[in-house]
């Protein structure tokens, strides 16, 4: 029988080989294992190096000195230094409070009592005293100490951001800021000037050009005016609506030298004192009916008052080295113990149901801070 | 005298090569995580840049940074792994991550305590 002609170029039939045999596992899980543990020993060299990086932090935090002693107490916080070079400048919004400790701008959240080093940069040797708004922190810093130029710098709470906002050719006041203004006194070719910056919108204001401690809230900005040698008037000025107009301080004058004022809405509060005797008052006054009502009288070395809402507090001296921290309400009651201070007062101020005072006793001890509470 | 060829780095296992892979990974999204926190450190106004060349180039802007930082990372990565053979490639490897780990984490927790 012929065999099957097969085509021409057809492949020759494969000859069956050995019985196909099953797949073994081969090295496949080994490999996986394998592949796991350098994974691991990469992750362990990377640990050791973040382990490296936390401890070269945290030894760098211990022996920082910035940090002052701050202890919560019944109502509040006791913060005092501990570097010897004495606090200064105390400013309070809400719930944060700035001051400088020698040149160190600090913030303080009084929630967590929790500080921060704000300022100065790396350059910069001297500051000026802070001022707080409900979201930035403002303060003025230069090169060295003595000298009267200096750059203007913003903490924004929200962003954690800190930015030049203006150079300034002369120095002529301490900022203030309330919301997301600032304003300030320089000088520009011979000229004081009142200005200011809107932080949000990194806008310039121009308040007026004249020579003032300014002093913001919201829109409003007051300053006092001399003439003679005291305190004829206080200006007052809306930065919205290009409106500027002066208000007569009732009962100013006499023996009476100005110790300090401060504005809340509509309500400018201002403190006298007669140099000789050392006995002043506090007065509150409405910056558009121009209303006046005694806030405290024979006061004995008062601090400037400070005002918030219709809280007035003020700190004044009741013995030899003791001051009590003061308030009242402007909507009516009598005035009321805040604290009692072993030592002098230099500063106490009021914002929301917060009360901060600064104690300095000269050489005698370290200067401190304290804060409480005070029902709204 | 030694010849040449006993004088070369030793011979990494492919267990080391696998390691290398890894570490080379790590490095290269570590220079990433290092890029983004010093940008923001500088956004946020309280550091300097104190490489004078990665100053140069954060003042020249986000794309040539960007651009430098990722590219200078990519080719060291990608020699060091052409080098994988090479158990020098390896410890090498490990040295710079292990560094940059450290620089990430320190920077890390500064960025956080502000």
């Amino acid at each position: 029988m012929p065999e099957p002609l097969t085509r021409a170029g057809a492949p020759p039939a494969i000859s069956a080989g050995p019985p196909a045999q099953p797949l073994t596992r081969g090295a496949g899980p080994q490999r996986r294992r394998s592949e796991t543990w350098a994974l691991l020993f990469a992750a362990l060299v990377l640990l050791i190096g973040a382990a490296f990086g936390a401890g070269g932090y945290l030894l760098e935090q211990a022996t920082s000195n910035w940090r002052p002693q701050i202890v919560r107490t019944q109502s509040g916080w006791r913060i005092t230094e501990v570097r010897g070079l004495g606090f200064s400048g105390l400013a309070l919004h809400g719930q944060r409070i700035a001051w400088q400790d020698g040149p160190s701008i600090l913030l303080l959240d009084l929630r967590s009592g929790r500080a921060k080093l704000l300022g100065p940069g790396e350059m910069a040797r001297a500051t000026w005293q802070p001022a707080v708004s409900e979201r930035y922190v403002v303060w003025f810093e230069a090169a060295r100490a003595g000298t009267s130029s200096a750059e203007a710098w913003t903490y924004d709470v929200a962003t954690r951001r800190r930015r030049q906002i203006a150079t300034l050719d002369d120095v002529l006041s301490l900022p203030s800021a309330s919301g997301t203004r600032a304003v300030w006194c320089t000088a520009r070719d011979g000229e004081s000037r009142i200005v200011g910056v809107d932080l949000t919108r990194d806008q310039d204001l121009v308040v007026a050009s004249e020579y003032g401690q300014p002093v913001i809230d919201g829109a409003l900005v007051a300053w006092a005016r001399t003439a003679g040698g005291g305190v004829s008037a206080f200006a007052l000025a809306d930065v919205t609506q290009d409106r500027t107009w002066t208000v007569i301080p009732s009962g100013l004058g006499g023996a009476g030298d100005l110790t300090g004022f401060d504005l809340s809405g509509r309500t400018l509060v201002w403190g006298q004192e007669d140099a000789q005797s050392g006995s002043g008052r506090i007065v509150a006054q409405n910056v558009d009916t121009g209303a006046a009502s005694i806030v405290a009288e024979g006061t004995r070395s008062a601090t400037a008052p400070s005002i918030d809402g219709d809280t007035v507090a003020w700190a004044e001296q009741v013995a030899d080295n003791a001051y009590r921290v003061m308030g009242r309400r402007l909507s009516g009651g009598s005035s009321f113990q805040i604290a009692r201070v072993d030592g002098k007062v230099v500063t106490a101020l009021v914002s929301g149901g917060a009360v901060a005072w600064l104690v300095d006793n000269g050489d005698r001890s370290p200067t401190w801070i304290e804060t409480t509470r005070i029902p709204r | 005298m030694t010849a040449w060829s006993t004088r070369r780095s030793p011979r990494s296992g492919p267990f080391g090569m696998r390691v290398l892979f890894w570490l080379l990974v790590g490095l290269w999204v570590l220079n990433i995580a290092d890029l983004l926190l010093t940008r923001y450190s500088l956004w946020l106004g309280f550091a300097t840049e104190s490489n004078n060349v990665m100053d140069y180039f954060f003042r020249s802007g986000t794309v040539p940074t960007v651009a430098f930082k990722i590219g200078i990372v990519t080719v060291g990565t990608l020699l060091l792994w052409r080098l994988r053979r090479y158990r020098t490639a390896l410890f090498g490897a490990a040295l710079l991550a292990g560094v940059f780990a450290a620089v990430v984490a320190y920077q890390a927790l500064w960025v956080l305590s502000l």
